[in-house]
């Protein structure tokens, strides 16, 4: 078992004072590919915002290769390497294709292998380098997705934090997404992906988590899940 | 002939001015969501410290227009630091920051009586003589306004497009939590926007005091116009100013030719507020149309 990149201690976080998240803990260990599944509004987004620096802790403790990342700002934690694809207000809608790229490479790390990392997008998300020098905004919404990995892609970073990336999609384009994600795990990239749906999970995912209510209900191997018909049932819709 | 080429003189000089003046306003609310009401005392700012440069330290003019916008640069700053680095975060800031920049503005405007004293002062950042145009004599300054106003939104719009600097700039101004999420410190861009913003102001200010008067209200009545501009352009739409400022002068221009000087700050209100009603996301501006 490879070594936990990224541990998140019994962390409690929301809004306003009110509670989303009620004391998760989970690990994601180098190279892998981990999947928290659960119902939409449970803490799914806000967890990947926590550990991204968007959302301050209550209480609990996150750590990147053993050193504490909570309470730095967000800036700074994307410069430790931890990259986050959102879900929603995905590009710069004003700008160009390749000027959103560009700002995914804002970091000076990034900036030493700039045009090399571009190529690498580019041959990974051919659609992009069709679509160059067009403004973000008239992309479609698979596109615009795309994109958004991209420029996740150019800053280079040591984990992925990837939200919901089939939410809104044809299921062509998921398709496509799905199949860029198993391409990055294929490449040895560690991946933090949420979803509302488990129906992705065996084939990408080395561990899944069940997210109910702001608390961790069930983890294990994706294998297993599918032995749960009544997770399924009950908090999936089967 | 002449009445046009005269209309067409004055307005370029007004446009170029305002839209030195308006472009500061307009990435400082785009980047920020900050209406910066100290926007005309860092006009007046400009404008004196130019004044005492020329006059009072005898370095030559283009020094005198650089010490003019680093001092604007430095009181941009100074919003920042001592003032909207505070506040940003807060759900309230738009209304905190409006307050606070309206109370700076006061201060600093006092200030300025203070060392300067009331009576209006000559701006000698200025060129004589001129040429003709027909029958219309066109000072030199006028074209040094235009030539300097038009050098600076070349090199802002390059530095927009094509720097990094420029890039993370309209990132923020786009979308803040995604400009986090590439790395971009927030804090600092928002520190870079009012110092430019601030410089811009007081270039703005030097270029107006020198064919009005020098006076610590002198920025009062562009920062209006500056206003009434972004909101015509939509507000934060940095191109969109820049012609509609062009536009407003020559607008101005004309209505002063035609109906007399007091009837053009009326009437472009007006055109806000038929902008307000019938494009609230002004003229330039988009309404926000996502696709799925």
């Amino acid at each position: 078992m490879a070594e936990a990149l990224l541990e998140l201690e019994n962390i409690v976080a929301g809004y306003h004072n009110q509670p989303v998240l009620k004391g998760v803990s989970l690990d994601v260990a180098e190279g892998s590919v981990v999947m928290v599944i659960g119902p939409n509004g449970h803490g799914k987004t806000t967890l990947l915002r926590c550990v991204s620096g968007l959302v301050s802790l209550s209480s609990g403790g996150i750590r990147l290769a053993g050193t504490r990342i909570d309470g730095k700002r967000a800036d700074r934690i994307v410069s430790d390497g931890v990259i986050h694809i959102p879900q929603s207000d995905l590009p710069f809608q004003d700008m160009s294709v390749i000027d959103n790229l560009m700002m995914g490479a804002y970091l000076t790390r990034a900036r030493a292998d700039i045009r090399r990392n571009i190529e690498e997008v580019f041959d990974l998300l051919p659609r992009l380098a069709e679509r160059r020098g067009q403004t973000a905004s008239t992309l479609s919404g698979g596109e615009r997705r795309m994109l958004a990995i991209g420029r996740g892609l150019m800053a280079g970073g040591r984990i992925l934090l990837v939200d919901e990336p089939s939410l809104g999609l044809a299921p062509i384009v998921i398709e496509q997404i799905y199949g860029i994600l198993t391409d990055l795990k294929a490449n040895g990239r560690t991946i933090l992906l949420v979803e509302e749906s488990a129906a992705r999970a065996t084939e990408i995912a080395d561990r899944v988590h069940l997210l109910d209510d702001g608390r961790m209900i069930w983890s294990g191997m994706p294998a297993d899940l599918l032995k749960r018909p009544e997770i399924l049932e009950t908090y999936l819709g089967g | 002939m002449d009445t046009a080429v005269q209309i067409v003189v004055s307005g370029l000089t007004l446009g170029a001015m305002y839209a030195v003046g308006t472009i500061g306003l307009s990435l400082v609310w785009g980047a920020l969501r900050m209406l910066n009401m100290a926007h005309g005392v860092l006009i007046a700012i400009g404008g004196y410290f130019s004044y005492q440069a020329i006059d009072g330290w005898g370095l030559p003019m283009p020094v005198a227009l650089l010490v003019a916008m680093l001092a604007g640069a430095a009181m941009g700053a100074l919003i920042y630091f001592c003032a909207a680095r505070f506040m940003f975060r807060n759900e309230a800031f738009e209304n905190n920051i409006f307050i606070v920049t309206f109370g700076l503005a006061i201060a600093l405007e006092n200030g300025i009586l203070k060392v300067f004293g009331g009576y209006p002062l000559a701006q000698p950042f200025s060129l004589d003589g001129g040429f003709r145009i027909g029958g219309v004599y066109v000072p030199w300054q006028n074209v040094l306004i235009v030539v300097v106003s038009v050098a600076v939104m070349v090199v802002m719009a390059q530095f927009l497009a094509k720097t990094r600097m420029g890039r993370a700039i309209r990132a923020t101004a786009q979308n803040r939590d995604a400009a986090l999420l590439m790395g971009v410190p927030i804090g600092a861009v928002f520190a870079q926007v009012l110092a430019i913003a601030g410089s811009l102001a007081a270039l703005s200010g030097v270029l107006l005091s020198s064919i009005t008067t020098l006076s610590p209200q002198v920025g009062f009545d562009p920062m209006l116009k500056a206003f009434i501009i972004c909101v015509i352009a939509g507000l934060g739409n940095v191109i969109g100013a820049l012609y509609a400022a062009f536009a407003m002068g020559l607008f101005e221009a004309a209505i002063q030719f035609f109906l007399g000087v007091r009837f053009a700050l009326p009437l472009m209100l007006l055109i806000v507020i038929a902008a307000l009603i019938w494009r609230p996301y002004g003229v330039f501006g988009k309404k926000q149309v996502t696709r799925l």
